[in-house]
């Protein structure tokens, strides 16, 4: 009696149905997120047994000593703003095309969207080669067109190599972006949009009064998902420059691998992990919070 | 308790006792390597044969290669090192940077025992030995190879150059740099994406501009990179072979790609160890190049050793060090020979049969008796890290040869 009780109380089955996800979020990721910080405030090198407590020295080390941390910090910054507006852009422009009537709609939609599918390292690889100052389809292609001048050492030279990588990014990422909005087009009321063309508006102004503040909450989840991903950018650089030249095109999520995993002082690993997630947490919680206010004004 | 419930027990019982001793069996005769993989194909078979053979001739062992890029396996390593899992042999380089770190930490076990019981030192030469007898509190490790690097050079374009003598100086070096370059041919070539393959040129640079002593001295960072004119002097070396001598672009390029341009013929040079001897006969023409070491004037050999080490956490240490007494044994040495390295480590090998470029690497190890390592093998991590960035920030052109001194020796003295 007291089990089937028990049993039919919904707070408990509620408890019992997330009881599993929980825990494997607990140890796969708030526990290391913990000791990430903990490990901030200590020295280890891995081989030791034994962890020391530094304090802050870990801290004063890459804001004060590390020549590359900065450079690091600043790609992170720059590599997230051109992340919040180009992949986007492109994904809504690629939407609306894709929304409309099209001959071979939906294997161009599968065409856009299936670099997102390809493993980052494997689209490095890819966009490495074309890159190739000698062989790569880039400079093969200006050679032809006679635009020697415009030929560059693509991922060689420190004033380009960031922006190829985020041009290889960009390739990658935009169909993702895409198929967001694309999911949110679906949402936009035909009515609505209809009724406005009655009313005399014209293409544009049906997109800016009509369809735009419907797709409200898709803009809100692809520039936040942006955002995120772009702060944790890793494998499309680890393989297209690993970094180089000189640790130019240094970001902060694979500064923090390099300490770690290659340099092995996991002590200024995770404190350069622990800046990162600040940062992440600094953008995005008050971002959601704006976005939700503003939507739960419109309702 | 019935008789049929007992019988069961029993049947149970026996059951599980036969599947532990089989299992801890199939355990005691399991030997795990760690080791790299190697770009030539020759290499890795080679490798893989020799477990093959060790397990034909052991019946019930079984040997597991596992192989891996350089930093993937350094990394493995570092995680195993940390665990109660991981191999029984790993491979690693022999200098204080690289391997040692494994060593200090208590990753290798002492081979005192093995060297007595199965008599290496009477078998394998001295100068591959000689790291072996480097770390406190025991022998390490078992030579792998000794690996020398000297300078490739394309004989149609050396010709073509009008270079009918072989530098012998560093001064000459530059001088048969300079005719190739008035010839229209860039005189060598480095891929700059993989920050180790320009190092090289900055480590013989220093050698043959700060000598022996001194070049060891900033090495071990016992000397002041600012205080040291000739290591000021070597950066802005490297900025004038930089600007005209390597084949440009370099720096958008790895190494695998700066070899396909050398045998295109792209280049006159390359800065190479003895295993690309067989990477070229691989790609062809072995016949059209030659080789000579790079002339620092120190009468040392660039190179470096690699060994195997037997891992302390390994329960079949036994059965691992008899594994590496036969990988090291004449027999399969003679085997080996060409196919991991031009030269052997084990000193009863015999050489009758090899290519020119081989006899001259030969001549080579020979000749030379001191050997100075590759930056990245000297160097402690954070520090090779950082002589990295500093060469690549001069080969680029983007700092001055005395800001790259003092950029390293700040960050030198930052870490103490």
């Amino acid at each position: 009696m007291q089990i089937t009780k028990l049993a039919s109380d919904q707070r408990l089955q509620a408890a019992l149905l997330i009881a599993p996800a929980l825990i494997i979020y607990a140890v796969f990721a708030i526990y290391p997120m913990i000791d990430v910080v903990a490990l901030s405030f200590q020295k280890w090198n891995g081989l030791d047994a034994n962890r020391h407590f530094v304090g802050l020295s870990n801290y004063i080390d890459i804001f004060t000593k590390d020549p590359v941390f900065w450079v690091a910090f600043r790609n992170t910054i720059t590599w997230t703003i051109l992340s919040t507006i180009f992949p986007p852009l492109f994904g809504l422009l690629l939407a609306l095309g894709l929304n409309q009537r099209l001959f071979a709609r939906n294997s161009l939609r599968a065409i856009y969207y299936l670099p997102v599918i390809i493993a980052p390292i494997a689209v490095a690889t890819m966009w490495r080669w074309m890159y190739d100052p000698f062989f790569g389809i880039f400079n093969q292609v200006l050679s032809l067109l006679g635009l020697q001048s415009w030929i560059k050492d693509w991922l060689g030279a420190r004033d380009v190599a960031l922006y190829s990588a985020f041009v290889a990014y960009v390739w990658q990422t935009v169909g993702f972006s895409m198929v967001l909005f694309l999911a949110g087009l679906q949402g936009v009321d035909k009515s609505l949009v209809e009724a406005a063309r009655i009313d005399g508006a014209d293409r544009w102004q049906r997109f800016r009064f009509v369809t735009l503040p419907a797709l409200r909450p898709t803009i809100t989840i692809v520039l936040v998902l942006s955002v995120i991903s772009s702060l944790k950018a890793f494998d499309i650089i680890y393989g297209l420059t690993g970094g180089g030249p000189a640790q130019s095109t240094q970001m902060l999520a694979l500064w923090a691998f390099t300490q770690s995993m290659q340099i092995f002082d996991f002590g200024r690993g995770s404190a350069i992990s622990t800046v990162l997630l600040l940062i992440t947490l600094a953008i995005v919680i008050p971002y959601m919070r704006w976005a939700q206010k503003r939507e739960e004004a419109a309702e | 308790m019935t008789l049929k419930t007992s019988m069961l027990r029993k049947t149970l019982l026996a059951s599980a006792i036969a599947i532990a001793m089989a299992g801890a069996n199939a355990y005691a005769q399991d030997v795990t390597i760690w080791t790299l993989n190697f770009t030539s194909e020759a290499a890795n078979n080679a490798i893989q044969k020799v477990a093959t053979d060790f397990e034909a001739a052991n019946p019930g062992v079984n040997v597991e290669i596992v192989t891996r890029g350089v930093d993937d396996h350094k990394t493995a390593l570092r995680v195993a090192a940390g665990s109660d899992k991981g191999p029984d042999i790993y491979f690693s380089w022999a200098g204080l940077g690289l391997g040692g770190e494994y060593i200090n930490a208590g990753f290798s076990l002492p081979l005192d025992k093995y060297y007595a019981e199965y008599k290496w030192d009477d078998r394998l030469t001295a100068s591959s030995l000689s790291f072996s007898k480097i770390y406190k509190g025991g022998r390490h490790g078992v030579p792998f190879t000794f690996k020398g690097e000297a300078v490739y050079y394309n004989k149609a374009l050396f010709k073509q150059a009008g270079i009918e003598k072989l530098p012998e100086s560093y001064a000459e070096l530059v001088a048969a740099a300079e005719k190739l370059k008035a010839a229209g041919i860039p005189a060598i070539t480095f891929g700059g994406m993989v920050n180790w393959h320009v190092m090289r040129l900055m480590d013989v640079i220093l050698e043959s501009k700060c000598g022996a002593k001194k070049h060891d001295a900033l090495k071990n960072m016992q000397a002041d990179w600012t205080a040291e004119p000739c290591a000021t002097a070597s950066f802005a070396e490297l900025s004038t072979w930089s600007k005209n001598y390597i084949l440009s672009p370099f720096m958008g390029i790895d190494q695998s790609q700066s070899f396909n341009l050398f045998v295109g013929g792209r280049a006159a040079m390359m800065l190479e160890g003895d295993w690309l001897v067989q990477q070229l006969s691989e790609a062809g023409n072995l016949d059209g190049y030659d080789i000579f070491p790079f002339p620092t004037g120190t009468g040392r050999l660039y190179g470096f050793a690699e060994y195997h080490y037997i891992s302390s956490k390994s329960p079949n240490s036994n059965l691992a060090a008899k594994f590496l007494d036969y990988f090291n044994s004449t027999p399969v040495q003679q085997e080996l020979l060409g196919k991991i390295s031009t030269t052997s480590v084990n000193k009863n090998v015999t050489y009758s049969n090899l290519r020119p470029m081989d006899k001259k690497w030969l001549d080579i190890f020979n000749k030379y008796t001191d050997v100075y390592m590759n930056g990245d093998q000297a160097f402690p991590l954070d520090v090779t890290t950082e002589y990295f960035r500093v060469i690549n920030e001069v080969a680029s052109g983007n700092i001055a040869a005395a800001d790259a001194a003092k950029q390293l020796q700040t960050f030198i003295s930052n870490r103490k």
